[in-house]
């Protein structure tokens, strides 16, 4: 029982820190394209393409980059937790930013104009387009974190599934799976989809809370 | 203090043919403009210009004997932050009425507390202070209209533009505004650069109007 909470809660980190990783880059990122409607024609469907990238793919990636004889051996990151954060943060970008630019965009055609005739500078729209957009945002995150805890591939692939170390509840499942304990699978299984709803729950009241 | 449009001519992308076209004219401080047409002639295009919100595609825009769009980042906030554009469909945001309208103050750097004081005051002396706590979302288009427009006069800007501030207005609210329109010319010394389709909102309140046609100001008239 402990170890399930233990697994439980490292996913939970593991997706979460991603998942800021991811958003910390999205948001300015998604702010500059809202700006820049020529560039965004043209990186927005690719973005869009990129949500449908295979996980197996974006692990295997990484994980030549990481091992050993990899570019980046020399940083040991391989079968840590923090490649695994890597990894999901890489895989949840193209959705969180192309979430993100479309509600900027809109939040952009109707403040910014606003924000820039009222006398603000550079960083105070921003941070009106993004107080404006904050709920959407929430929502991107929520995606974000969906998709990142529910992986397997880049988990398995860069983490190892190493036991009280880089274990999380998709390589869990994974491996009660092949060795036939399908009970602990399905438990597992049916943890990780209350964590989603639960933290989608948790965003809705946020939300509420704070009148957004 | 002016701006000056000198053979401004603009487009938007994607576009094949011009909005604005060689658009000369002169708005001087302390006077009343209106600027007619009919829709789509190209005048929230040429309001939005003025506001310095676009950059015009050919041609230069004149602000205070500089030219804007020359200038350094930094020095063209300080010009920006003397001209308030208020929209045709009011734009609020997420909050109060009494936030909204201390929100050009506390980006200006006024605390908090202080620019909600103001706010209030303004609102009292409108006699408007039973709206100060209600939630935008809560207000008709009128009252909306109206906030838009305090907002902008809070902040006490040099040129003050209106586009089409009557448009989609009750009868009672269409009096209020016009009325703090009239108070606005003659108690607060702001210039009033409004846009309208209504030639009897012009001539009440413009000392010049200009009409503008296909992209052109094709005629203009001064009112004795």
């Amino acid at each position: 029982m402990n170890e399930i909470i233990e697994i439980t809660l490292r996913s939970i980190y593991v997706s979460g820190l991603a998942t800021l990783l991811s958003l910390s880059i999205s948001i300015p990122s998604a702010y500059y394209l809202s700006r820049n409607s020529g560039i965004a024609r043209v990186v927005i469907p690719v973005f869009e393409a990129l949500i449908g990238v295979p996980t197996v793919f974006i692990g295997l990636t990484l994980y030549m980059l990481l091992s050993t004889r990899g570019p980046l051996g020399f940083l040991k990151l391989l079968y840590t937790p923090y490649a695994i954060i890597i990894g999901e943060s890489i895989l949840v970008f193209p959705l969180i930013t192309a979430v993100i630019y479309r509600v900027m965009h809109i939040t952009w055609v109707t403040y910014g104009e606003l924000a820039i005739t009222l006398g603000a500078n550079e960083r105070q729209t921003l941070m009106l387009i993004a107080k404006q957009a904050l709920p959407g945002i929430i929502a991107a995150s929520i995606m974000g974190f969906s998709r990142a805890i529910g992986e397997l591939g880049i988990a398995l692939l860069v983490g190892g599934n190493i036991r009280g170390y880089t274990r999380v509840l998709t390589t869990a499942i994974a491996l009660e799976v092949s060795k036939g304990s399908f009970e602990v699978a399905l438990t597992l299984g049916l943890i990780l989809i209350v964590t989603v709803l639960s933290f989608s729950a948790l965003s809705r009241v946020i939300e509420r809370w704070y009148g957004l | 203090m002016t701006i000056e449009l000198r053979n401004v001519w603009f487009t938007y992308p994607g576009l094949k043919r011009w909005v604005l076209r060689n658009v000369n004219y002169l708005f001087n401080d302390n006077k009343t403009y209106a600027i007619l047409g009919p829709n789509g002639a190209g005048k929230t295009t040429l309001m939005k210009l003025i506001a310095l919100l676009y950059r015009p595609n050919k041609g230069s825009i004149i602000t205070w004997g500089y030219e804007y769009w020359k200038l350094p980042k930094d020095r063209r906030l300080s010009i920006r932050r003397r001209i308030v554009y208020v929209h045709e469909k009011s734009i609020l945001l997420k909050g109060d009425v009494l936030y909204n309208i201390a929100f050009g103050l506390i980006i200006r750097g006024v605390k908090r507390d202080e620019a909600l004081s103001e706010a209030l005051r303004i609102l009292k002396d409108l006699n408007l202070d039973y709206l100060a706590t209600r939630d935008t979302s809560a207000l008709s288009m009128g009252e909306a209209q109206l906030i838009s427009i305090i907002r902008a006069i809070i902040i006490k800007p040099k040129f003050l533009l209106l586009d089409e501030p009557l448009a989609h207005i009750d009868i009672d609210k269409r009096e209020a505004i016009l009325n703090m329109l009239r108070m606005l010319k003659r108690d607060y010394g702001i210039t009033l650069i409004i846009s309208t389709h209504d030639v009897s909102v012009a001539k009440v309140l413009a000392d010049e109007i200009l009409v503008i046609r296909e992209g052109t100001i094709n005629k203009m008239r001064q009112l004795s």
